[in-house]
């Protein structure tokens, strides 16, 4: 816990430490933003449905809050948790009938899915953007009492506190979410939704749950991405990069909490501050994933955890004979 | 509509048609059999497209032979793929998923590195056009239909009648039941994986002859392979010629009344409205 | 009456799993259904509790209509069962198994979850304070903190009847509750089943093993999907058709 503190405030000096480079700053704002969608990925994945279309639920909020603040002049501010609701809402209407399939198929789907989305944001061009869309406002000023107005134009410092309280602020509901009652039932219906049907568990109805949550906070964070690059494309919300969240999120590890934060620290932020790899990425990445998948299946922080077990071993004929003993 | 472009379309329609059973069958094999989602399926077929291309432009070597040595050169892939990725982490679904993905990063992205955007395109093994009264059609395309046609026509034969084949239905559909036969299951899925592989190879060399290769047309196809699997339903090997048959109309088709991507988004409309009202698929078994 | 059964009936493309199944079950009786493999058991559980749809016939519990309804809401109503394969949540704790199972009682809703309301806090210590009842009960409750993919698998099966107690069932369908047990693990069994039967839940089982006949008020015998006896279990024993179902096959 206290570790956890200290983290938050070295995040929190971060910019001092690195002296405000502007580089640096916007690699980490990039961080943020995908550390909150693979988080998102993995809570929808809690319930045992792994999704290959997220990226695409990330482009739904981006698209749509973009779209309504320069069309309609609705402040970004507003329209950012509304992308998430849009998002939200596309998860819950297409993913309801997939939600009903076994897991495997639902994978399927949800490549499906995520294309469907694509199409038909590049079908709307007449709002969305022939070539993509451009001209996206900027987060409007706001007024701290105290300290003053604080604008983004222009700067990055703003954006990268702000961003960091918006990822800090989603974690902590995400992990709220998944150690509550909703998170064992999630937990539950992913290692055998026999029996958890048997205990009274709506399976159908948690699916959609973590789904919509899941795509609630993938579209949040896209349209905050939206208001911070200022231009969109649907190739950062296609195919290959939903194949990229979940390298991310099982590099670091599906099991923990922390894993995506891991996985997506490392994966984004390495090629991006070692500059001869990025051509090369998607192969190393590849690589790499090859590595974790033979090596670690629990990803990086498996490793933590596999010496953490070394020491907790239990025994068959211990059980029995404290069973027995009763 | 003049008999011409109803002739070209028609034809059109059934090539796609037998490219996109080609890689769906192969796509359901390996989920069948061996409850393997090979998201990587799409990168075999590009890379099959490739190979072909070295082996017609890159050697010299006939459009027949390399078409052969291409299937002959996946189908070996597809030992080392079931061997090494699949079989060692067999059950574990996430697993294989994550090898599958792994894969269509590293082939793609080590084609890309290689290729890059050289326009590439496997030469036609026959030129030319067949005239008939009112409307000619493409001797190649022709040609692509008729070999993917047989193939898959030989392929059911051979299913039907050998005992491997029989074995890879056997497992399809009951997997302990299969394994108390005595069934060598292992041989099983290799021999599913080696056919999944081959016929993607045939899919890739055949449509690399008639489109232009890039590192991400295997993309578009795995779309189009899952679509069909999907419509197909679960379960059904039978159903994918039906689905196969069906998106190639519609893909061929559409195009003329709706332009650009509003045809793909279109055709994944359809499959997903017939998903809703019958999840399991046109012929499958209950989900 | 409990548990009724109408006319179930349930056919998979061409082969019957069961046919015309007339079945009672009545307040505070251990019903045995017994049969040869095959015979079309576990599907009857598997129609009660709504896993499987039926073909024809229906299902009434405590006199109302539930066919169809879904294994969650059935669970709902205070049917319990457990699996032939004992089936877990095997990532969790012997305690977490049970804390997951007791979803029902007392519910909580999402939003109070999020918030960590102080009603739902107070709810989620009820319920830890209930699964660690229901391991007492059941003898679980000095290897709480085990892994249950860690347990021998008779305990397993025990876990498994804890987990369908919590849902304050007052109807439990076990299915093999017994099978590949020790000796040990069926004596402690039995007893766990003494125990339930003297709170007033009415137990519907299915084996094969005698020991646990002798439990039972009655004896129920499938066939092929057909119900071909119903006694005592001294009565179906001299049955001269259950003879020939479980031997009569050597010989044909």
């Amino acid at each position: 816990m206290g570790g956890l503190i200290g983290l938050i405030v070295l995040l929190f000096l971060l910019p001092m430490i690195i002296q405000q480079q502007t580089y640096y700053l916007h690699v980490f704002i990039i961080v943020l933003i995908y550390i909150i969608v693979v988080s998102s990925l993995r809570t929808v994945a809690l319930s045992g449905q792994l999704s290959v279309g997220h990226a695409a639920f990330m482009g739904v909020g981006a698209y749509f809050s973009g779209v309504i603040t320069r069309e309609l002049a609705i402040s970004p501010w507003l329209a950012i948790p509304l992308g998430g609701l849009a998002s939200m809402l596309v998860a819950v209407l297409i993913g309801y009938p997939f939600t009903r399939v076994r897991a495997i198929y639902f994978s399927m789907i949800s490549l499906f899915g995520g294309i469907i989305i694509v199409d038909l944001i590049m079908v709307a061009q007449k709002w969305t953007g022939a070539a993509g869309l451009a001209n996206i406002p900027l987060l409007s000023p706001i007024n701290i009492p105290g300290i003053g107005n604080i604008t983004f134009l222009g700067q990055k410092l703003p954006y990268y506190y702000c961003t960091l309280i918006l990822t800090l602020v989603c974690l902590f509901i995400l992990y709220r979410l998944e150690h509550s009652r909703v998170g064992i039932n999630w937990k539950a219906i992913a290692q055998s939704h026999m029996v958890a049907s048997s205990v009274g568990i709506n399976e159908a109805y948690y699916r959609v749950l973590a789904l919509a949550v899941g795509c609630f906070f993938a579209g949040l964070a896209g349209a905050w991405y939206a208001h911070y690059t200022l231009v969109l494309g649907t190739s950062t919300f296609g195919f290959l990069p939903s194949i990229y969240l979940v390298m991310y999120m099982l590099v670091g590890g599906q099991k923990r909490f922390a894993g995506p934060i891991i996985g997506t620290t490392i994966l984004v932020m390495v090629p991006e501050l070692v500059r001869s790899l990025k051509e090369s990425a998607p192969l190393v990445l590849g690589a790499i994933m090859v590595i974790v998948v033979f090596l670690m299946p629990q990803g990086i922080v498996g490793l933590f955890d596999q010496i953490r077990v070394r020491y907790r071993k239990s025994n068959k004929r211990k059980v029995t004979e404290s069973v027995a003993g009763n | 509509m003049d008999a011409q472009t109803l002739a070209s379309t028609g034809i059109s329609a059934l090539m796609l048609s037998a490219i996109y059973i080609l890689m769906a069958l192969g796509f359901a094999l390996l989920l069948s059999v061996m409850g393997v989602l090979n998201f990587a399926h799409s990168a075999l077929y590009m890379v099959a497209g490739y190979i072909c291309y070295e082996f017609t432009v890159g050697f010299g070597l006939s459009g027949w032979l390399s078409l052969i040595l291409t299937v002959v050169v996946m189908g070996a892939f597809g030992v080392f793929l079931e061997r090494f990725c699949f079989r060692p982490f067999f059950g574990d679904t996430n697993r294989i998923i994550v090898i599958a993905l792994a894969l269509i990063v590293i082939l793609e992205s080590l084609m890309n590195i290689l290729v890059g955007t050289a326009v590439r395109k496997v030469p036609d093994f026959i030129s030319g056009t067949i005239k008939f009264s009112g409307f000619q059609v493409s001797q190649q395309r022709i040609l692509v239909t008729f070999i993917g046609a047989a193939v898959l026509i030989a392929l059911i034969i051979l299913i039907q009648n050998t005992r491997r084949g029989q074995q890879m239905l056997a497992v399809a559909q009951d997997f302990v039941g299969a394994t108390l036969q005595g069934i060598n299951i292992y041989r099983t899925m290799a021999f599913a994986t080696v056919i999944a592989c081959a016929l993607a190879a045939l899919a890739g060399s055949l449509g690399g002859a008639v489109y232009y290769l890039n590192p991400f047309i295997g993309d578009q196809m795995l779309v189009k392979a899952i679509e069909v699997v999907i419509l197909a339903g679960i379960g059904s090997i039978s159903g994918v010629f039906a689905g196969g048959l069906i998106l190639g109309i519609i893909d061929a088709f559409l195009p003329m009344v709706l332009s650009g991507v509003a045809t793909d988004a279109t055709g994944l409309g359809i499959v997903v409205l017939i998903l809703l009202f019958r999840p399991q698929g046109l012929f499958g078994h209950e989900a | 009456m409990l548990l009724e059964t109408k006319g179930l009936t349930k056919n998979f493309g061409g082969l019957t799993a069961v046919s015309k199944l007339d079945l009672q079950v009545s307040e505070g009786e251990i019903v045995a259904l017994i049969g040869p493999n095959g015979a079309g058991k576990s599907t009857v559980f598997n129609l009660v509790t709504g896993v499987l749809h039926p073909t024809a016939g229906k299902v009434l519990f405590n006199g109302r209509d539930i066919t169809g309804q879904k294994p969650h809401t059935v669970a709902h109503l205070g049917i319990g069962r457990t699996f032939q394969f004992a089936y877990l949540f095997a990532d969790f704790t012997v305690l977490e198994n049970l804390v997951a199972s007791c979803h029902l009682y007392p519910r909580s809703g999402f939003w109070e979850a999020l918030i960590n309301t102080p009603s739902y806090r107070h709810k989620e210590a009820r319920i830890q304070t209930k699964a660690l009842e229901i391991l007492k009960f059941v003898g679980l409750d000095k290897v709480k903190d085990e892994l249950a993919r860690n347990l021998p698998h008779g305990y397993q099966k025990v876990l498994g009847v804890a987990r369908a107690l919590a849902v304050n069932p007052k109807l439990l369908l076990l299915d093999e509750p017994i099978a590949g047990m020790t000796r040990e693990e069926i004596y402690f069994s039995l007893d766990v089943f003494r125990k339930i039967r003297s709170q007033g839940i009415t137990i519907l089982l299915i084996e094969h093993n005698m020991e646990c006949m002798d439990l039972c008020d009655r004896v129920i015998v499938l066939n092929f999907g057909h119900k071909i006896a119903e006694g005592s279990s001294a009565e179906v024993r001299q049955n001269p058709e259950v003879i020939q179902a479980y031997f009569g096959r050597k010989n044909a």
